[in-house]
């Protein structure tokens, strides 16, 4: 299945070629859980704070479905 | 001993005063509302010789506390009718409280068309006549006061908005690059200062970290432990520091609750061109910073430095302006985002309010959503003094009637900030509710609704949300009396060790013996003062509620309206 996915504030230098905010189209194998992309993406789970699939807070261990516009953060604040 | 600098503007006179027996315990907001609420009647006309502008430093500002440099300035709002508290970053808090001055008062209104400035110096206070500095911009006038004082001197000013008493100015004062740009930006207590004819409070000190401490050992060690639990909490300690405060952006875009083309869509396309991110990498290009302290000691170091391409620097992008400038006018340019904050900060005006304003005057048509340009020039008037100018920063409800515009997006006359309050509904209840108008630091339910801090409510249900934003706003009002950056509450929500040291850090300075239920005591007292200021001011259940559209249009993606219950907002103060 392909997976939208979007990295920011930092994780971006943590895979080649990407840069923050810029959609990247991922293949993935069903099944595969938002924590599984992270492995996918070689990007380790204790820099991602907040993961949104779709604009709603998912955790590590939820599944993923085709289509799904996920995003990954590291800790982040203000106001 | 600690003092209350009361300036009567009247007569000219400025006296010193013992700080009374029952303001002891007070900094900061608690301070500020405390006397407002004493001296002020709250029927009083804001612009009017009986409102005041009180003007303190937080408890624990001009010691060694990490990031306690905060600057309350408070009054009866011109905007909101209100009582008001505005909070600014700064290098002048510091300075005041090593001065030993708990409080300002500038009272009365002089008759005359003359401009006064005020200097305060450790061998006291006195009047100076400011004509020269009068319908400069607030960068000129401190860079003027810079070089006849010294470069060390905190300067607070207003611009020509504030001497025009146009109701969106705020009160700012420099950082120790001589940026003027750290605002009490909100509900327009720069009129209020204008009002009064006095353009500029000089605060000549080179106390930082001077203010007494009864216990300096035992604060030495509390503020160590606080300092090390900012720097190991994964928000205050990497979040914050990378890329500051507008690291939001993607975020709150990504979740669906950034408020773009005046609150009709909850994402911008283009915002990841105007966020964080981004700032940093230009700033850094351009030989700016991604990271700058607002006041010596902050350990968050939240700020940043954007060099602009006309040379001049807009220090700092704060998010909320970035994003009021931005996705909020459909703008995706962050050089015309900066433009319009160095406006906002030479003229004199709150970047909130009139990215607000300028958003109501798209939907009026008056100028085109997306023209950076046109936005320009139209906030370029405000300093010319023309009509379109003063609308302007009369803010968001003036707007929207001169212009005949619903979708005004303001509670009790205060521009809403950067967070549909459909997708987030927790702030949605603050904005309602809070004393001081449409306010996102007043209770920051973002953190439980977008940020996973301190617990999950989930944003997009009305469930949980008031007991959420009474809580915070408890917390808000106690931690803006402590001089410390409300920035901490982020590590405070998580770490139960954190209060505690604040705790031990207020009872070391002072010789008390609060307890951490003291803290949540001084939150309701506070919000208990500001209440009944405005209840007595005229306000009632019906000013606390959202605009109708927020009922009734819905917000895409997650296509959901406002629908806390009526109830539920009137039962955040029960307590």
């Amino acid at each position: 299945m392909i997976l939208e996915v979007r990295v920011f504030g930092g994780l971006e230098k943590l895979i080649p070629g990407a840069s923050f905010g810029r959609p990247m189209q991922v293949e993935a194998a069903p099944g595969t859980t938002a924590g599984g992309l992270l492995d996918l993406l070689k990007i380790p789970e204790d820099k991602v704070f907040t993961i949104l699939v779709n604009g709603i807070h998912a955790e590590k261990g939820d599944l993923l479905k085709a289509g799904d516009r996920v995003a990954f953060f590291p800790p982040v604040g203000g106001g | 001993m600690a003092k209350i600098l009361r300036i009567n503007t009247s007569t000219r006179q400025l006296k010193y005063e013992d700080l009374p027996e029952k303001y002891s315990a007070l900094g900061g907001r608690g301070l500020t509302s405390q006397i407002v609420f004493d001296e002020v009647p709250a029927t009083c006309d804001p612009l009017g010789p009986l409102n005041k502008l009180v003007i303190a430093p937080g408890l624990l500002s001009g010691t060694n506390a990490p990031s306690s440099g905060r600057l309350s300035v408070g009054g009866k709002s011109p905007l909101t009718g209100g009582i008001k508290e505005a909070n600014a970053g700064g290098i002048t808090s510091q300075k005041l409280a090593s001065l030993g001055i708990k409080a300002i008062v500038l009272e009365g209104r002089p008759e005359g068309s003359d401009w006064y400035g005020v200097k305060i110096t450790a061998d006291g206070a006195e009047f100076f006549n400011a004509n020269d500095l009068a319908g400069k911009g607030t960068y000129e006038v401190t860079a003027i006061c810079r070089e006849r004082y010294g470069t060390k001197v905190g300067v607070i000013t207003i611009g020509p908005a504030g001497e025009m008493q146009l109701l969106a100015a705020g009160v700012t004062n420099n950082d120790g690059d001589g940026n003027s740009s750290r605002y009490a930006g909100r509900g327009g207590l720069g009129a209020v200062m204008g009002s009064k004819r006095v353009k500029v409070i000089v605060v000549d000190s080179q106390g930082t970290f001077d203010a007494p401490v009864k216990d300096p050992e035992k604060f030495k060690a509390a503020a160590r432990k606080f300092a090390k639990i900012l720097a190991d909490n994964p928000t205050t300690g990497i979040g914050l520091p990378n890329y500051g405060t507008n690291v939001l952006m993607n975020i709150i875009n990504e979740a669906g609750t950034l408020p773009t083309r005046n609150f009709r869509l909850g994402r911008f396309d283009k915002a990841g061109e105007v966020s964080g991110e981004k700032l940093a990498e230009v700033a850094v290009a351009r030989g700016g910073k991604a990271t700058h302290a607002c006041h010596p000691g902050c350990v968050m170091r939240c700020s940043n430095v954007y060099p602009m391409p006309d040379g001049k620097v807009c220090a700092p992008i704060e998010y909320e302006t970035a994003w009021a400038f931005g996705p909020n006018l459909e703008i995706g340019d962050l050089d015309t985002v900066a433009r319009l904050n160095y406006i906002c900060n030479d003229v004199g005006l709150d970047t909130i309010e009139t990215g607000c304003t300028l958003g109501v005057l798209m939907e009026a048509g008056i100028i085109p959503f997306g023209d950076g340009q046109a936005a320009i020039a139209a906030l370029e008037e405000v300093g010319k003094g023309t009509a379109l100018g003063r609308v302007i920063g009369s803010g968001s409800a003036v707007a929207g009637k001169v212009y005949g515009v619903t979708r005004v997006p303001a509670v009790k006359g205060q521009g809403i900030p950067a967070y549909d309050p459909r997708s987030c509904k927790g702030n949605g209840v603050t904005y309602a509710t809070s004393p001081m108008g449409a306010d996102h630091t007043a209770g920051y339910a973002v953190t439980a609704n977008i940020l996973n801090v301190g617990g999950k409510v989930d944003p997009l249900l009305p469930d949980g949300q008031a007991d959420l934003s009474r809580n915070l706003q408890i917390a808000t009002a106690a931690v803006d009396s402590t001089g410390l950056c409300l920035f901490v509450a982020f590590a405070v929500l998580d770490n139960p060790e954190a209060l505690p040291a604040i705790v031990d850090m207020i009872n070391a300075q002072y010789g008390l013996a609060l307890t951490t239920d003291d803290v949540a005591g001084l939150g309701q007292q506070i919000l208990k003062v500001e209440r009944e200021f405005n209840r007595k001011a005229g306000f009632t259940s019906a000013d606390d509620r959202l605009p109708e559209f927020f009922h009734t249009e819905e917000l895409p993606p997650h296509n959901t309206r406002f629908d806390v219950k009526d109830e539920d907002l009137d039962s955040v103060f029960n307590f």
